[in-house]
């Protein structure tokens, strides 16, 4: 799984530019990363300075214009839509701002959603899926819609989701931007938990600082450069 | 059937759906049931559609099947060189005593050949003052003067229904209420009614005949009701018009299904003088079978040719007909024949439900374009979690053929409620020529099967530029 | 005038929909357009007019109907008894008799069918309908073929139909043989011109001249005996009257008169008769009137409704903005109903004025059974479109636009997720 210096993830020389209206807009310059497995990385940057763009790469939703993107040992900057379908279900776990939860499946089928996509009996599923909420500590609200979970409740589902399939990356966008101080703590320490408990590479990005204390490394993007924070 | 193939073929498309979707079809369903009001209005114009249509191909149903119905297999219909239909043929009394007697015709149990002389009259008959409103002012009835009525009850296939007789030698007895006047006798005639102008003319009652009378229903034995004029009876007043004729019914055909079901038998020497008839129209002679019954018919058609040439057709049968010339007809053939005016109206009908078709099918694209664009996040999730492009279509598709066979299945329940109804109507046939005809109304399972099939089809036509939009939308823009 | 360029402005914020709306409305409408004015022209055919009524005379019970030839000089008279005081004459009368006949006597198809109205030529400009009331060049015309066919006895006037069966063009020959109760009548015509009335596109025109003539001849020819169809060889007689007082007083004339006695006879309005040919399609036009048109109605309001709680649904936020920035509950209500009225009196407008263009213009018009003639559009369906329209999307978006008026002003602040 991992290449032979250890590192999970690799994004080597990578630019990235969008069209807004007329003009172009160059948002990653030839930028070059490395993530060891079991990371916990903390991205951060002002709005506009790319830190979703890299994200995008590196979690398949996106290809660069230049430069290589290696997840494990697959050349994922290279690989077709279809490819990056299947590859994302395995192998990459989301977590978001706002949940995105599908509002009328339950907390155990929306976790289950990931899991319809592999060749998994109906047992497996349901044991995957138990395991996961147990995890996040949902175990008793797997019949309840998002509409009858609070915030914390609902990232849990959503965390839960992220990790039901053992994926290679966690990615989270700002999970804890729609929460209060309270539930943003209680997620951050399940996140760290996972990390220790499962051996999980997180990448993380963030505006919140309580988010970056708890990341091992922390990374700025000024620019379309990385800079390193100590 | 072609139908049933068609719908085999939707029924596999929507099952071959159902097993590529991935995106569980709960995801569907239960969104369908949160926006209620949406699924129940769009559903709703499915059902009055297809119930529309349902009621309308039952109707030409209803005349394809009275057509169809109406000749008997063996049967050929003579009617007069150049004639195409029985009303405007006259017959020559010399010409039907050489037919009845050609072997090729069967005979009855009591040895005489099936051959029954009619003569076919339409005769227009005002509706009574005292009917209830609503009524026609006028009608058009189909009247049949018969020689014979047992015999040519048994040419056409036709009983009583129990209850009932064919009318007597006469064809005529004397009116109870006559009293009186004794220069003219008043005989009633007696009319035997197929069972569906019996209950066209049963409505033409008042309501305070309605309510003592023996069937409510219909008109039944026993009961009279007047046309034509008696010209032999005079108001006292003199200088006044005619008393009108009376007739009472002494039985019911069991004719539902054939044109016979909208006409009036009577005594034929009776009837024809009174409406300016001196001839008969029509002869219709029972063949062993069908193939029986085209030979004759050729051989019937081609005597006249070689008659003309002055030849005599040296058939073994023997007996050449002389100068008969003849327009001689399978009487299948000449009832199938009357389908000119179901084609119009299957035109007249595809025409119409295209259109309403086509208002469906933008309500159902409304729909689902707002349901897409409600779920746009949930279209991101899906992609981003791994859901390929087809999936997402799979599933919207599905949703949209899932409002459209809910609302069409209920649109055919609603639609067999016509089944029963009679209707009247005018078969024509392509060589002129027409019946009024009191028709049922007949929904069958190739009909519910249209119906299905349509909503089926329109839910795919509705739902497809929708789910491939959805299919299209890229999972990071949707997600912002 | 800013609520209402708000309303124009919310409609055309989402186009896909509001054009998708539009035309499922356009094409409801036209149905309803379409059966509504044929029910209406069946209707006008029906009704009686009040002067210069035409009434036809037939046999009383028979039908086909056939008078003998000394019906004529009674019935042109109206059956009146100069004697009586009161009795009224018709202003003016036309016979009719009916030809049936073959272009190939051994191929009886519908194709081959020539039927001809045997007549006095000079009534056809002056009593049949729709030939009396032309204008214009068709006046022009129809005078040019009425001298001609006075001119030649063997003249045929055809109608459309007939000539493109007939394969033949104006001026040539055409040979028709008689079939059923004409059989043995054969004749030989010229075709002078075609009838400028589509209603008589299956008909033609022949001077009865030349059928009295045929049918009196024929004794000579076939050892004494008579034509079949010599003695009843009348089939109608039109009658032109003033006013209906007029013709009711024909009608009891001509009821009471003893000469007109075998057979009896009966005399109608043209209006009655046609009338009376519709009976037989009574439940056709029920249906068409009480099925098929609310059918298409109530479709027309649920795509209505359907759009308008959609966008009301979608809108739910705005509204409680508004309602927040002071808009009363009522004006919500006049929003959302004006934006459905706008779309649907629009499209309605819209969709009678294409389906009266298309069908009159277009394609010339619906055509109907036997002798109704062309049936068109008529201007009224202009503004039904618009009402139907209008009335419609104001049934379907009742519902929404309550709603939408009930909009709490607490949701202003729901958070979507």
């Amino acid at each position: 799984m991992t290449s032979a210096n250890g590192s999970i993830v690799r994004v080597l020389g990578v630019s990235k530019s969008f069209r807004r209206g007329s003009e172009r807009v160059d948002v990653l310059n030839d930028l070059t990363l490395d993530v060891p497995e079991g990371e916990f990385l903390g991205l951060m940057g002002p709005s506009g300075s790319g830190k979703t763009t890299l994200l995008n790469l590196i979690a398949g939703l996106d290809t660069p214009d230049q430069g290589e993107v290696w997840v494990g040992d697959q050349l994922v900057s290279q690989m077709s839509e279809g490819q990056l379908a299947r590859w994302r279900t395995r192998h990459v776990g989301f977590v978001f701002q706002f949940y995105h939860l599908l509002p009328v499946l339950s907390a155990y089928e929306n976790v289950e959603l990931p899991l319809l996509l592999l060749p998994l009996s109906a047992a497996q599923r349901k044991q995957q899926v138990m395991t996961a909420l147990e995890l996040v500590g949902l175990a008793d609200r797997i019949r309840h819609r998002p509409g009858q979970l609070s915030g914390g409740q609902q990232q849990r589902v959503g965390i839960a989701r992220a990790i039901v399939t053992d994926p290679t990356l966690v990615v989270a966008d700002e999970p804890t931007g729609d929460l209060d101080a309270r539930s943003a703590e209680e997620i951050l320490d399940l996140l760290v938990e996972l990390r220790k408990t499962l051996k999980k590479t997180i990448l993380l990005v963030t505006h919140d600082p309580r988010a970056a204390v708890r990341a091992q490394r922390l990374l700025h993007l000024e620019k379309g450069k990385l800079v390193e924070q100590a | 059937m072609v139908v049933w193939s068609l719908l085999g073929v939707g029924a596999l498309l929507v099952f071959a759906l159902l097993v590529i979707a991935k995106v569980p079809l709960a995801y569907n369903l239960r969104n369908l049931t949160v926006r209620w009001r949406t699924t129940v209005l769009t559903a709703l114009a499915f059902t009055l559609l297809t119930a529309l249509l349902v009621v309308m191909l039952a109707f030409v149903n209803g005349m394809k099947r009275l057509t169809t119905g109406s000749g008997q297999p063996g049967n050929v219909l003579v009617l007069a060189e150049g004639a195409t239909d029985e009303t405007f043929s006259n017959l020559n009394i010399a010409d039907l005593a050489e037919i009845e007697v050609q072997p090729d015709v069967v005979h009855a149990k009591d040895g005489r050949p099936m051959a029954s002389r009619e003569t076919y009259m339409v005769v227009n008959q005002p509706v009574p003052a005292d009917a209830p409103l609503g009524r026609p002012k006028r009608r058009f009835l189909q009247l049949r003067g018969v020689e014979d009525p047992l015999l040519t009850g048994e040419v056409h296939n036709l009983r009583l229904l129990p209850g009932g007789t064919w009318f007597s030698p006469s064809g005529a007895r004397l009116d109870p209420e006559a009293g009186g006047r004794t220069a003219s006798a008043h005989p009633m005639i007696e009319v035997v009614l197929g069972e569906g102008i019996a209950r066209e003319l049963g409505r033409d009652r008042s309501p305070e005949r309605l309510a003592s009378a023996r069937n409510p229903q219909r008109l039944d034995v026993g009961d009279v009701f007047v046309l034509g004029e008696d010209p032999q009876s005079m108001e006292a007043d003199g200088g006044g018009s005619p008393r009108a004729r009376k007739w009472i019914v002494v039985g019911i055909m069991d004719s539902a299904g054939s044109t016979f079901d909208s006409e009036l038998w009577a005594k034929q020497s009776l009837v024809a003088p009174i409406f300016g008839k001196d001839t008969f129209t029509s002869l219709v002679v029972r063949t062993r079978d069908d193939q029986a019954a085209r030979t004759f018919k050729d051989f019937l058609n081609n005597a006249g040719q070689e008659a003309e040439a002055g030849k005599e057709p040296g058939k073994p049968a023997g007996g050449g007909l002389k100068r008969t010339t003849v327009n001689a007809l399978v009487e299948k053939d000449y009832y199938e024949g009357m389908t000119e005016m179901t084609e119009v109206f299957l035109v007249a009908i595809i025409i119409v439900t295209v259109f309403i078709s086509i208002g469906g099918i933008f309500g159902v694209m409304n729909t689902m374009f707002a349901a897409i664009s409600q779920r746009i996040k949930d279209i991101g999730v899906l992609r981003l979690l791994g859901y390929s492009r087809r999936q997402i279509l799979v599933s919207f598709l599905l949703e949209s053929l899932v409002i459209a066979l809910v609302g069409g299945l209920l649109g055919c329940l609603l639609g067999t409620v016509a089944n029963g109804w009679t209707a009247t109507c005018v078969v024509t046939g392509h060589a002129g020529g027409g019946k009024l005809v009191v028709l049922k109304l007949v929904v069958d399972g190739p009909i519910l099967a249209v119906g299905v099939l349509l909503s089926l089809g329109l839910g795919l036509f509705g739902g497809l530029l929708p789910a491939l939009s959805a299919m299209r939308l890229k999972p990071l823009k949707a997600l912002r | 005038m800013k609520f209402f360029l708000l309303i124009v402005k919310n409609v055309a914020r989402n186009p896909l929909r509001s054009v998708l709306t539009a035309l499922g409305s356009i094409v409801l409408v036209f149905v309803v357009t379409v059966v509504w004015s044929v029910l209406s022209f069946l209707n006008t055919v029906t009704t009686e007019k009040k002067e210069n009524l035409k009434a036809i005379v037939t046999d009383r019970w028979v039908i086909p109907s056939r008078l003998p030839s000394d019906y004529e000089r009674p019935l042109s008279e109206g059956a009146s008894n100069p004697e009586r005081r009161g009795d009224v004459k018709p202003l003016d009368y036309m016979t009719w008799q009916f030809y049936v006949g073959s272009l190939d006597p051994k191929k009886l198809a519908r194709e081959n069918f020539v039927i001809a109205v045997a007549m006095d030529a000079s009534k056809v400009t002056t009593m049949m309908e729709g030939l009396d009331s032309l204008t214009g060049e068709q006046e022009e015309e129809a005078e040019r073929l009425v001298a001609a066919m006075k001119q030649n006895r063997q003249g045929l006037v055809v109608g459309k139909n007939v000539l493109r069966n007939m394969n033949k063009r104006v001026g040539e020959r055409v040979k028709v043989s008689g079939i059923g109760n004409f059989k043995e009548l054969d004749f030989e015509f010229v075709i002078l011109g075609v009838i400028p009335e589509p209603r008589y596109d299956n008909i033609n025109v022949m001077n009865r001249e030349f059928l009295d003539e045929t049918l009196d001849a024929y004794p000579r020819t076939h050892n004494g005996r008579k034509h079949l169809m010599a003695d009843r060889r009348l089939n109608l007689v039109w009658l032109k009257l003033a006013d209906t007082a007029a013709f009711t007083q024909v009608a009891k004339q001509i009821d009471s008169a003893p000469q007109l006695r075998t057979p009896t006879v009966k005399c109608e309005t043209a209006a009655s008769s046609f009338g009376a040919f519709m009976e037989a399609f009574r439940d056709l036009i029920w249906g068409m009137r009480w099925l098929l048109a609310p059918g298409c109605l109530i479709s027309l309001s649920l795509v209505m409704a359907n759009a308008i709680s959609i966008n009301v649904r979608e809108r739910r936020l705005e509204l409680a903005v508004l309602k927040v920035l002071g808009y009363r509950p009522w004006q919500l209500l006049v929003l959302v109903l004006g934006e459905s009225l706008l779309l649907g009196a629009g499209a309605g407008l819209f969709s009678g004025g294409l389906t009266y263009a298309v069908v009159n213009w277009v394609l010339g018009g619906i055509p109907l059974l036997g002798f109704f003639g062309i049936c068109l559009v008529p201007a009224d369906a202009l503004w039904w479109g618009a009402a139907v329209g209008a009335a419609t999307s104001l049934a379907g978006s009742l519902l929404p636009a309550w709603s939408a008026r009930s909009v709490k002003v607490a949701d202003v602040f729901a958070k979507v997720a």
